[in-house]
Order: C-alpha cells, then sequence, then structure tokens
C-alpha cells in the first residue's frame, strides 16, 4: 500500500494552520523543514529536566546532559553508519562544517595545488573552498555538470595529481538533481585527494552510508531533515579529522593549557570549541529517531512521486521551463518565461503556498542555466497530493493573471 | 500620473489600493496599475539608474527642474512596476524639500502596502525611498 501522509502529519501541528485565509501549503522544505512533534518534545524536555552543561560538572544534572549528549552522538553516527562516534563532530550547519574543512586543510595546501568542485554547488560549497584558494594560492576549479547531473567521461582529465581536495554536493538544491557521486569520488581518490561530500539535500531523503560512500568528511544540517535550526554534523575519517587545525579554539577542546602552550584534546572535543548547542544535539537525535521509525525508502517514494506528478502536469500546460529532473527528485524548479518569479511567487504567497524564488545560493548554477532564478516547490513527507496539485492550481492562476495578452 | 505619454489615466491610486482587503486583492491591484507606468527605454536602465538592494531589478531616474522632481522607474517585476507606480503617484512633481517631510513609510502602509517594507523586499522598496529623497 503506497505511504499515506496522513499517519504523519498530525506530527507537525505547524502545517494545520492557515495564512491570509486559505490553507498553508508549506513546499519550501529543500530551505527548511518543519519539525515533528517529538523533536519539540525533547528540546522541552532538556529545559525542563536535565539543563546543564555538558562535560563540566561532577553533578546529578551535568551527568544526565552529558549522558544524552554523547547518546546523541551514537545516534547520529548510526544514521548515518558512521564507524565511531568520535567521528562525529558537532557544528552550527552545513557551512560551518565546511569551513571547519577548508579553514582545517589550509596548513596542508601549496600554491599549484588544486581544489575541485562541482558546477551544481550551493555557495555553502563553493565560497570557502574559493578563499581558500585566495589565502593558499590554490587553483579553484570548476567540474562542469550538465542540469541533468551528468559529466562527460572525458571530463575526468580534471582530476589529476595535484587535485588535493575535490567536494562535491550529492543532491543541488537548486535543482534536485543527483551527481554521479560515486564515479566522481573514485576519481579524486585515485588521485590521492581529500574527498567532501555536501550531503544537506539528502539526509531528509535518503538513507546515508558513510562507509558506502566512503568519502573523508560527509557534513550536513539538521534543520533539513526536521531537526532544530543551529545544528549541524561534520563526519570525517578517522586520518581526515586528525589533520585537521582547530578552526577555533578555546574552552572545551583543551587538554592542558599554560600561557606558553595548549595540548588540544582529543576528537571529537578538539574541533568543537566551546559550550555547545545541546538543545540541538539533543532536537536532532530526536529527529533522527523519528526518521528512522518511519520506512524511509516508502517516505521517499512519496515525495518523489509529488515531485514527478507536478512535472507531468506542468510539463503538459506547455511554456513552462523546468529544471529538475523528470523523475527521482523530491523538488520542481520551474521559470516562466517572460514573468518575473517574484511575481509568480507573490501569488503564490497570497494564496498561502509557500515556495522559494530566488537565485538559491547558486548564482554560478544559475548563469549556466540562463536565468536569474527559479521558483522551487520542495517536498517532504507530510506534503499531500492535494497539496502538489494546490501548488499546479495556484501557479497556472497566476500565470494566467501575470500573463501580457 | 500624467497622460502625456499616452497611457491610459489610472483610476485613483489611492483609492483602488485601499479597498483592497486582502493579499490576493492587493496583488491585483498591483497588476492593474503595473499596466500604467510608462516603461524606461533600454538606454535609461543603466548600472547607474539602478536601485541596489532590490530583489528584482529596479531602475529609477530622477530629475529636476526649477526645483521640481520627476521621476521615471521601471522594474523587470509586474508587482514591482505596480508598487513603483504607487509611490511615484506620492511624490512626482513635488520641492525635493516637500518630498523629505513626508512620511513615506507611513503613506506606503496606508495604502496597504506594508507587506513591501516589512518582507526581504524591504531594502529593496527601502533603497527606492532613499533615492527618491535625496539631493
Ligand atoms: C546543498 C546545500 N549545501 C549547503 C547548504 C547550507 O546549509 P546551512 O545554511 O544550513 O549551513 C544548503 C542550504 O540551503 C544546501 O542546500
Amino acid at each position: 500500500m503506497a505511504f499515506d501522509p496522513s499517519s504523519l502529519r498530525h506530527l507537525f501541528p505547524i502545517l494545520a494552520q492557515s495564512a491570509y485565509d486559505h490553507p498553508l501549503t508549506y513546499l519550501d522544505n529543500a530551505a527548511t523543514t518543519q519539525k515533528p512533534l517529538p523533536v519539540l518534545d525533547a528540546i522541552q524536555d532538556y529545559y525542563r529536566s536535565f539543563n546543564a552543561n555538558v562535560h563540566r560538572g561532577a553533578h546529578f544534572l551535568s551527568d544526565r546532559a552529558t549522558n544524552r549528549f554523547e547518546q546523541a552522538r551514537d545516534t547520529i553516527a548510526s544514521f548515518i553508519n558512521a564507524p565511531e562516534q568520535s567521528h562525529v563532530i558537532w557544528t552550527k550547519g552545513a557551512t560551518e562544517a565546511i569551513n571547519t574543512v577548508a579553514f582545517g586543510l589550509e596548513h596542508l595546501l601549496e600554491k599549484g595545488d588544486e581544489i575541485l568542485i562541482t558546477s551544481l554547488e550551493h555557495h555553502a560549497n563553493l565560497v570557502p573552498w574559493q578563499q581558500l584558494a585566495f589565502r593558499t594560492g590554490a587553483r579553484l576549479r570548476i567540474l562542469p555538470l550538465t542540469s541533468n547531473g551528468e559529466w562527460e567521461p572525458e571530463f575526468s582529465h580534471y582530476f589529476t595529481d595535484r587535485t588535493r581536495i575535490f567536494a562535491a554536493t550529492q543532491i543541488s538544491n537548486a535543482i534536485g538533481v543527483s551527481t554521479p557521486l560515486q564515479t566522481m569520488l573514485d576519481h579524486a581518490k585515485q588521485q590521492g585527494a581529500f574527498t567532501l561530500v555536501d550531503g544537506a539535500q539528502a539526509v531528509a531523503h535518503y538513507p546515508i552510508d558513510v562507509q558506502i560512500l566512503d568519502c573523508d568528511f560527509y557534513i550536513f544540517s539538521g534543520h533539513k531533515m526536521y531537526g532544530p535550526t543551529g545544528i549541524g554534523v561534520l563526519y570525517g575519517k578517522s586520518h581526515a579529522l586528525e589533520v585537521l587545525l582547530p578552526y577555533q579554539t578555546g574552552g572545551e577542546m583543551v587538554r592542558h593549557v599554560s600561557y606558553q602552550a595548549t595540548e588540544f584534546n582529543v576528537l571529537p572535543y578538539r574541533l568543537e570549541a566551546g559550550t555547545p548547542h545541546i538543545e540541538g544535539v539533543i532536537g536532532l537525535a530526536a529527529a533522527c529517531d523519528f526518521l528512522n521509525a518511519q520506512d524511509r525508502l516508502a517516505l521517499l517514494a512519496w515525495e518523489q512521486s509529488l515531485a514527478m506528478h507536478v512535472y507531468s502536469r506542468l510539463h503538459k500546460e506547455g511554456g513552462i521551463e523546468i529544471y529538475s529532473p523528470e523523475k527521482n527528485t523530491t523538488l520542481v524548479s520551474l521559470s516562466v518565461p517572460n514573468i518575473h518569479i517574484l511575481d509568480l511567487n507573490a501569488y503564490l504567497d497570497s494564496q498561502g503556498v509557500a515556495v522559494r524564488a530566488g537565485s538559491h545560493c547558486a548564482h554560478p548554477l544559475m548563469a549556466q542555466l540562463g536565468v536569474a532564478g527559479t521558483l522551487r516547490a520542495s517536498f517532504a513527507c507530510y506534503n499531500t497530493m492535494e497539496e502538489a496539485n494546490r501548488f499546479c492550481d495556484v501557479l497556472l492562476e497566476a500565470i494566467d493573471l501575470l500573463n501580457d495578452e | 500620473m500624467t497622460d502625456s505619454l499616452g497611457q491610459q489615466k489610472p483610476v485613483n491610486i489611492k483609492a483602488l489600493l485601499q479597498a483592497c482587503r486582502s493579499k490576493e486583492e492587493t496583488f491585483k491591484a498591483l497588476v492593474t496599475l503595473s499596466k500604467t507606468l510608462p516603461r524606461l527605454s533600454a538606454e535609461k536602465k543603466t548600472e547607474e539608474n539602478k536601485v541596489k538592494g532590490c530583489e528584482s531589478a529596479v531602475w529609477l531616474v530622477v530629475e529636476e527642474s526649477h526645483g521640481i522632481r520627476h521621476f521615471k522607474a521601471d522594474s523587470d517585476a509586474k508587482l514591482m512596476r505596480g508598487v513603483l507606480v504607487a509611490i511615484l503617484s506620492l511624490v512626482e512633481g513635488k520641492m525635493l524639500a516637500d518630498i523629505q517631510k513626508m512620511d513615506l513609510k507611513a503613506e506606503l502602509a496606508e495604502l496597504n502596502l506594508s507587506s513591501y517594507l516589512t518582507s526581504s523586499r524591504t531594502n529593496g522598496v527601502l533603497a527606492i525611498l532613499n533615492k527618491i529623497n535625496t539631493v
């Protein structure tokens, strides 16, 4: 039997409201997802019953908080099948995780070394590498991927013996396409490069196994996978995490400090300076528990069926440019010639339909597509077929209203 | 608004916008107004005339003769053209000093356009207002 979103939609009370007298239709899930009750409850519970700083006081509450905090690390480790919990570093999000790696590897880069990324990256997986290149004299190279997520085999020459870092997204946030990750990682590893995978758009939808991916670093944000904002994960293989110089220093990450020198703590603490985002960690573990309790493949199939339905309805209409693939994606990214996406967005908003209009933090990709931006409807497990249809209906109304005869 | 450029003289802008009872009605009113804005020619759409900070592209040309300000504006987004019609209707043909005495934000709020001042479009519209009342 097909998955029925009403089996879990009641766990998301925020969705049961109206926006400007219309039922709220939340289709901006690639920007951030809503949070289920178990996540909200876990955060409340932390503050109501075991708030204390972790790893410090030897007292009842601090022990409880520390235990739950470290249990959460286990939960995340098994969620992505990391071999050990010390390979899971807390960050404030995908962006901070990438910056931690970019700054941490700086001491290993030399002039003339190459950093390779793809043409489908979010600015978060582009600007830190560009700036690292500026600081070290390394060269930032862009592996061109088509908007179908394909690359030409003759592009294998982008991977050279100077490639020190290869960073790629698993799924494009702007157009929803999956990249040929495994093949690219193989090429990068053959050249001995450090490999980083940006899983920000993947974790909410796909079961992740970092050991199968076999990348050095895997990073993501909690808020795009039903968890709280302000918490994210940097997973790394131990040798890869070991070589990172701490990007931030201070308390918690040290073992011994004198005025002359500091001995850093072991992993994972060495890369976690300061009091961590404890409530975020607790909430993120609850989000993993929530996902683990679902039939993940059924959720994915449902989300993909919503996107496919929208694709086929809009494709039939004609006159709409669709940039996302027809299949195997959970979002639809489009534009309408001669109508501004902000105008479309304004009408959708007036009808309670929340989508994203813009460049999706991917200016170079928009240039590759030849547009200033796109309108993106992105689905999560709680979205219904009625909502997918409502998006299509309202979009078509908007086009009618905005078309110049 | 003038009809010197052969544009259809619009209905009372203030009445039209103030009658809007919902986001949808405001949307439709702005679409109606947008059709009354004389478009700028390509040569006027220079970098210099572009207003920074808007999500859509907005160009604003300010001319002054005998102390009286005249405005021409355009945007690639239709709703923004409607908003520009509303803004310019408040200031067109006035002396700079008089414009500076106006509370433009409050006047736009009275026209049911406050969401254009409080959302992410804020900076854009504020940048337009800024350009309108600086020397
Ligand atoms: C593919 C991708 N990478 C990185 C990020 C950055 O995530 P955050 O802003 O949570 O750090 C995003 C967020 O939109 C994303 O979609």
